[in-house]
């Protein structure tokens, strides 16, 4: 009787990998984290960041304006952007700062197939690992392994192994594993929560500027160009900010999901092991266990 | 005839015989469905600090429907910027029974562009228009034409999921119930007063926005005016 041993351990390795996307919930994790890319998309660009770190020097020059001239700091809307602007500057520069540093990783993430495909990139050549050893099975009895179930998992085998050079995972899955890490601090409730106070403490001011303090200093001869530019220039922050904050919002559960998935740098290895594993298996002569049992005492 | 079923039937020719008011079901009271127009009167703040009319506010998250804190703006008009007073729009006010949606386009630059139920008002220097849509433009569900309904007492309740929101090229469902009918958060009624005499109604709503910028934050609808039921 031939050793049914190597087949049953790539059957064995087949079912594993068809079960991992169910065991890791990859069916509904790995979309989210593909709506996550696809919204965060439009703000992970340099230009967009430059334009943010411009709208943060435009309320920084007024409010540094305000206080110079010493006017419309008591005014209740302005009061809290003028008292709060160094706490609101440095977390908002510390959040675009991370977000640039991440502007490859995210390139990298983004540049893998797309997330939906992440489970059946584990359940299709699991079923055809498991279909493949299974048929080896039947007929090992027998005639010994067929040459085409052979050649096919060895050709499985490889393309496992072969996967993520194709995808260049092995240089593009840890940029993603140090994006979730890195986004870790920034994806939390609290510091959301914090980033919609500061859109309505810098709006309500520039609300209270335009409406009525900017008025009143250009009515007593002051130039007050730095908060005629914070002015002028809100509708577009506004427009920027809005919908960054909520794309923020929005995908908390979505970036949750992601980083409950496994760490993102093994993923190479989650097919390169079981590709070697398969194809080396598959490649043992026939007899080869059985002729070792056999000369054991 | 049983003596229940001689009962039952006094009582409905009384509600007949009584019947008036705007209901379409209307019994001895008025009690029933008012389809037409919720004519909206203006919000106005006088200097002492009383309002009248139609108002918008904003709750942060965390806080009550009673004590806020509320989002002040900026571009209210009234001394105390947490009231954003609302005026009619070419409706003249809100419609049941039937959507009064945004256009198409939705937004004037970032400006919402609904004008029928409210004149689109200025928050954080971007108007918001308020439109009622058969699909919510913002969760994508079906929902039903506004309705709102009267019972004995006078008390309003209903169903204005399809109210939303466009906003800075976003929309935000302020219907209550929600699309779906949860009513997550501080959303509740709507609620109010209807006199079948007058007319004259007081109708309330709170809204939790659910996604978007201002997740989790209520916005508190209060519209007042007087109803016109719709030509049969």
């Amino acid at each position: 009787m031939r050793s049914r041993g190597p087949l049953l351990v790539i059957l064995a390795v087949g079912v594993g990998l068809a079960a991992a996307p169910m065991v890791f919930q990859m069916f509904t994790r790995a979309p989210l984290g593909g709506q996550m890319i696809e919204e965060f998309r439009p703000f992970m660009s340099p230009a967009r960041l430059d334009a943010f770190e411009g709208h943060l020097t435009r309320i920084g020059a007024a409010v540094e304006s305000l206080h110079r001239r010493g006017a419309g700091l008591e005014h209740p809307l302005v009061e809290p952007l003028a008292t709060q602007w160094p706490e609101i500057d440095a977390d908002m520069t510390g959040m675009l700062d991370d977000i640039r540093d991440n502007l490859d990783n995210f390139a990298a993430v983004a540049a893998l197939p797309p997330f939906p495909l992440f489970p059946w990139f584990f359940l299709a050549p699991g079923l055809l690992l498991a279909w493949g050893a299974g048929a080896g099975l039947r007929r090992a009895d027998h005639d010994g392994l067929p040459a085409s179930t052979r050649a096919v998992l060895v050709a499985l085998g490889l393309g496992l192994v072969a996967a993520p050079a194709v995808f260049q995972m092995f240089e593009r899955a840890p940029l993603g594993g140090d994006m979730i890490a890195d986004f870790r601090s920034l994806m939390t409730e609290e510091r959301i929560q914090s980033v919609q106070g500061y859109f309505l403490v810098i709006g309500a001011a520039e609300g209270a500027l335009r409406t009525e303090v900017l008025e009143e200093l250009e009515a007593d001869g002051m130039r007050a160009v730095d908060v005629r530019n914070l002015v002028d220039a809100w509708p577009a922050m506004a427009a920027d900010m809005a919908p960054m904050i909520g794309a923020m919002s929005d995908n908390l559960d979505n970036y949750r999901a992601v980083a409950a998935l496994p760490p993102f740098g093994l993923f190479p290895w989650f097919f390169v092991i079981p590709g070697l594993l398969v194809a080396g298996l598959a490649l043992l002569p026939p007899g080869t266990a059985t002729a070792q049992k056999e000369t054991t005492p | 005839m049983s003596r229940r079923a001689a009962c039952l039937l006094i009582l409905a020719l009384l509600a007949s015989a009584c019947g008036g008011g705007g209901g379409d079901d209307a019994g001895g009271s008025g009690a029933g469905e008012l389809r037409g127009a919720f004519a909206v009167v203006a919000g106005a703040c006088a200097p002492d600090g009383t309002r009248s009319g139609s108002f918008f506010r904003m709750v942060q998250p965390g806080g009550t429907l009673e004590e806020g804190p509320f989002v002040a703006n900026a571009d209210s008009p009234c001394d105390d910027k947490t009231w954003t007073p609302l005026r009619p729009g070419t409706d003249g006010g809100l419609v049941t029974g039937d959507y009064q949606p945004h256009p198409e386009p939705p937004f004037a630059a970032n400006d919402g562009a609904a004008a029928a139920i409210v004149e689109p008002t200025s928050f954080f220097a971007v108007r918001f228009a308020a439109a009622t849509n058969p699909t919510d433009p913002q969760t994508g569900q079906a929902v039903p034409a506004p309705s709102v309904s009267v019972d004995e007492q006078g008390a309003l309740h209903g169903d204005l999921s399809a109210f939303g929101v466009a906003w800075n090229q976003q929309h935000f469902n302020q219907g209550a119930p929600k699309p779906g009918g949860a009513r997550p958060g501080l959303t509740a009624g709507p609620s109010g007063t209807y006199d079948e005499d007058t007319g004259a109604y007081a109708l309330e709503w709170s809204s939790q926005i659910e996604g978007g910028p201002f997740n989790n934050f209520t916005g508190v609808w209060h519209l007042e005016g007087t109803f016109a039921p719709a030509a049969e």
